[in-house]
């Protein structure tokens, strides 16, 4: 075992430059670093090991656990994976895309370590509150749906966990505002203005977040007599919704970043990314609203003003991201002289190299899969035909599982190199990681997304194929669950394979010199026209395709809806 | 060449876009814009929508409409048979009071959707052609009104798709729907 966690070539100063990104970056911000993505690690692995049992559960021919066992491991998955695993990583994501990338110290490193024990030790209740909870203590779930009661600890631990992130991006708040003192005429570079944007972001979804918990505790502890079931969900999505998007403008900045290191991607328009990021600061937040499309107390005006305002808004945010990260990369590699032709740019990207392959599949995936079916159950009427059923499961793993999960993996990986400065042990297997992941991922979320919508079973049950009181279930179904178990144990396994090069790469990877091992396109001379100029037909073609896609199911859908009987006033 | 971690040179707002990012620029508005017209559309055009009165209410008030529903309504073997064109329906941990209610083709009912408890989920399919369904969410404290008519006599299952405890695996009921006028 070698010690990769305090080795250091620092300068006098504490700086070192990274020779593949070029970045000086300070001691003081790689600690703290390194420090959240191994407590993200962590925190996926007993993420992993509750998908493992909560699918072999819903996977009815296994069928594992019993009810109130199933509800405790989903609950611990949840939690795990959507709150610990993306938070401490967006966390390090700040770090990266604020000091680090601007060349500074960590303003209050003590901050940082303030936040992370914090989020630590909350984080260690809320799974102990899921623990210990047994009725009247109902599980958690993702949601906590009030009235239904939760384990007092563990309102208390959504607090502490949100104040602990909010301590947490202090010093990235702080590093910014020094840039913006020191430099007040020279513009962020773009991977930090994403992570600016997402920070904003944050702010509002845990500000939300305070407002929907600290009353909720007060409910559960006696000390407000009544809580409201609309006024819950209102406000419990404005953090449970904000936190989806700092996922997502947190993998978005992923994006930019991995595919620039990895692919040698330029920015093609910064005035155009800059504002896509702008839009979603603005309008994303009351896109939450798509959340409640199918409740009674919000008017069918405020839900479609909203969800229409998003889509007017963050849609096309991500629809501009969308275009500009593939064209960015399709340009660079072009005029790089890398491959011509439609996608000859894509044939020739360095697909061996896990950074690489991981960033490509989840934008791909993301789009088509987490991107059009969000579009499609946005839409008021259609998210009749798909609220709480498994289909919604699918969404969000299409979304988080694929998407951001596989971006934050490559970027992990580049990670274990440029910060950790080790070599990736089992080569094999961090080469084929993405592809098993993103293959095994990929069908379970096209088996979920189906057994939701054809057969209408719904989320969060632990058994459908036998209804107690009633000759009725959805047995019909069996054959995809089928389909869903066994990629799900695939896919599982495709996670442990990352952890197992990940771990095993800090504790028994040989020292590196990252120049050598990651592709360095700074060597290679810019050649041709200007960005604008150069040809985007390959990206052209690709984003075209979504559209159809998108159109397609989106003409499915409607007609289907057609046929119900009817309902509504 | 512009490069997410370097500060872009000079006047960068001012450079020119690639002309087949504006044209994805103009697809993507024109993508928003029917999106959002057709949902607004459907609600004119459509006979699909998760719209209805909502008015407010307790659970013990709500416990007495349906109560008092139940009385007027005959009993069958099927179900409650309604006396009138409205329908009481109640979640509760772990059941759906007011079901099974036996209804005519054909005929549009006021369904009123409400809970004595926690969160539940109303999720309505035809037994023999199970994509034929659809989602709404009963909230306690809220009675909500949403017309609904069958078209075609048959079973509808109902079951709870929001997690409300342990029992919720088994909450369910259904819609028994007659030929009209029988
Ligand atoms: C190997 C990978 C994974 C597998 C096999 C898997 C499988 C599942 C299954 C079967 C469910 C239960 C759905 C239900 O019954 O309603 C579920 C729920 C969920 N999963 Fe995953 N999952 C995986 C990875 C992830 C990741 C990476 C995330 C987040 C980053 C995630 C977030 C969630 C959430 C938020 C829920 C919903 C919990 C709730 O209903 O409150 N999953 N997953
Ligand atoms: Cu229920
Ligand atoms: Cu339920």
């Amino acid at each position: 075992m070698n010690l990769a966690l305090l080795s250091a070539p620092y300068d006098e100063d504490g700086f070192r430059s990274c020779s593949v990104t070029g970045l000086k970056l300070h001691r003081s911000a790689e600690r703290p670093v390194k420090l959240f993505v191994i407590t993200a690690v962590v925190a996926m692995v007993l993420g992993g090991i509750a998908a493992l049992l909560v699918a072999l559960t819903r996977w009815e021919a296994v069928g594992l656990l019993p009810a109130a066992d199933f509800y405790k491991w989903l609950s611990v998955h949840a939690w795990s994976l959507l709150i610990f695993w993306m938070v401490f990583m967006e966390i390090a994501i700040l770090y990266v895309g604020g000091p680090m990338v601007l060349g500074r110290k960590l303003p209050a490193p003590k901050l940082a370590w303030t936040g992370w024990s914090l989020m630590v030790g909350s984080a260690g209740l809320i799974l102990y509150a899921v623990w210990v909870s047994s009725p009247p203590n109902y599980q958690p779930l993702l949601t906590s749906y009030a009235p239904l009661e939760s384990h007092p600890l563990f309102y208390l631990g959504a607090i502490l966990f949100i104040l602990g992130a909010v301590v947490a991006a202090l010093p990235f708040f702080t590093s910014i505002w020094q840039e913006k003192v020191e430099n007040p005429d020279r513009s962020l570079p773009l991977v930090t203005f994403g992570a600016f944007m997402t920070s904003i972001i944050a702010l509002e979804a845990l500000l939300g977040g305070l407002i929907t918990y600290v009353p909720t505790f007060l409910w559960r502890i006696g000390a407000l007599e009544s809580i409201d079931a609309s006024w819950y969900r209102q406000m419990y999505w404005t953090i449970g919704h904000g936190t989806q998007q700092i996922n997502l403008v947190a993998m978005i900045t992923v994006w930019y970043f991995m595919t620039y290191v990895a692919g040698g991607a330029e920015v093609i328009s910064e005035k155009v990314s800059r504002s896509a990021f702008i839009l979603y600061v603005f309008f994303i937040n009351l896109g939450a609203a798509h959340h409640i499309l199918a409740d009674p107390v919000v008017s069918s005006g405020w839900r479609m003003w909203n969800c229409s305002y998003a889509t007017y808004g963050a849609v096309l945010a991500s629809l501009i991201h969308a275009f500009s990260i593939p064209a960015g990369l399709e340009v660079g590699r072009r005029r790089k002289g890398l491959g011509d032709g439609w996608f000859g740019w894509l044939k020739s990207a360095p697909w061996s190299d896990p950074g690489f392959s991981a960033t490509t599949f989840s934008i791909i995936l993301f789009g088509f899969m987490g991107g059009i079916t969000g579009v499609l159950m946005g839409q008021m009427q259609l998210n009749t035909l798909r609220h709480n059923t498994f289909a919604v499961p699918g969404h969000f793993h299409g979304t988080v599982a694929v998407g951001t999960t596989l971006a934050f993996m490559g970027f992990a990986f580049y990670g274990i190199k440029l910060l950790f400065r080790r070599d990736w042990v089992a080569k094999w297997m961090a080469k084929a990681q993405p592809f098993f992941y993103a293959g095994a991922m990929g069908i379970v979320v096209l088996a979920m997304m189906d057994i939701g919508i054809i057969y209408g079973v719904p989320r969060r049950h632990p058994s459908v194929m036998d209804l107690p009181g009633t000759a009725f279930d959805f047995s019909a179904s069996a054959p995809l669950f089928g389909v869903m178990g066994v990629t799900a144990v695939l896919a599982v396994l495709a996670g442990a394979a990352f952890v197992i090069v990940a771990v095993g790469s800090l504790l028994f990877g040989e020292e590196t010199r990252p120049s050598e091992m990651l592709p360095d396109y700074s060597g290679l001379e810019t050649v041709g026209t200007s960005a604008h100029l150069t040809s985007m037909r390959g990206t052209a073609a690709l984003t075209a395709f979504l559209l159809f896609v998108l159109g397609l199911f989106y003409a499915v859908d409607w007609m289907w809806l057609a046929r119900l009987w009817e309902f509504g006033a | 060449m512009s490069s997410p971690i370097r500060s872009p040179d000079g006047n960068w707002w001012d450079n020119p876009l690639a002309s087949t990012e504006k044209k994805w620029l103009g697809a993507s508005i024109i993508t928003a814009v029917i999106l959002f017209g057709w949902m607004f559309g459907w609600m004119h055009i459509g006979d699909q929508n998760p719209t209805g009165r909502t008015y407010t209410t307790s659970s013990a008030q709500y416990r007495k409409q349906v109560a008092a529903y139940k009385e007027k309504a005959t009993r069958t073997e099927q179900g409650l048979r309604p006396a009138g064109r409205d329908v009481y329906i109640a979640g509760l941990q772990f059941g759906f009071d007011g079901l099974p209610v036996v209804l005519e083709a054909g005929r549009e009912y006021r369904v009123h959707l409400g809970s004595y408890d926690v969160q539940h989920g109303f999720s309505v399919r035809d037994e023999d052609d199970l994509i034929q369904q659809f989602n709404l969410q009963m909230l306690p404290g809220y009675e909500w009104v949403v017309p609904m008519t069958f078209d075609d006599p048959g079973t509808y299952r109902v079951v709870c798709n929001e997690f409300c405890g342990l029992g919720h695996s088994g909450m369910q009921g259904k819609f028994v729907v007659v030929e009209g006028g029988s």
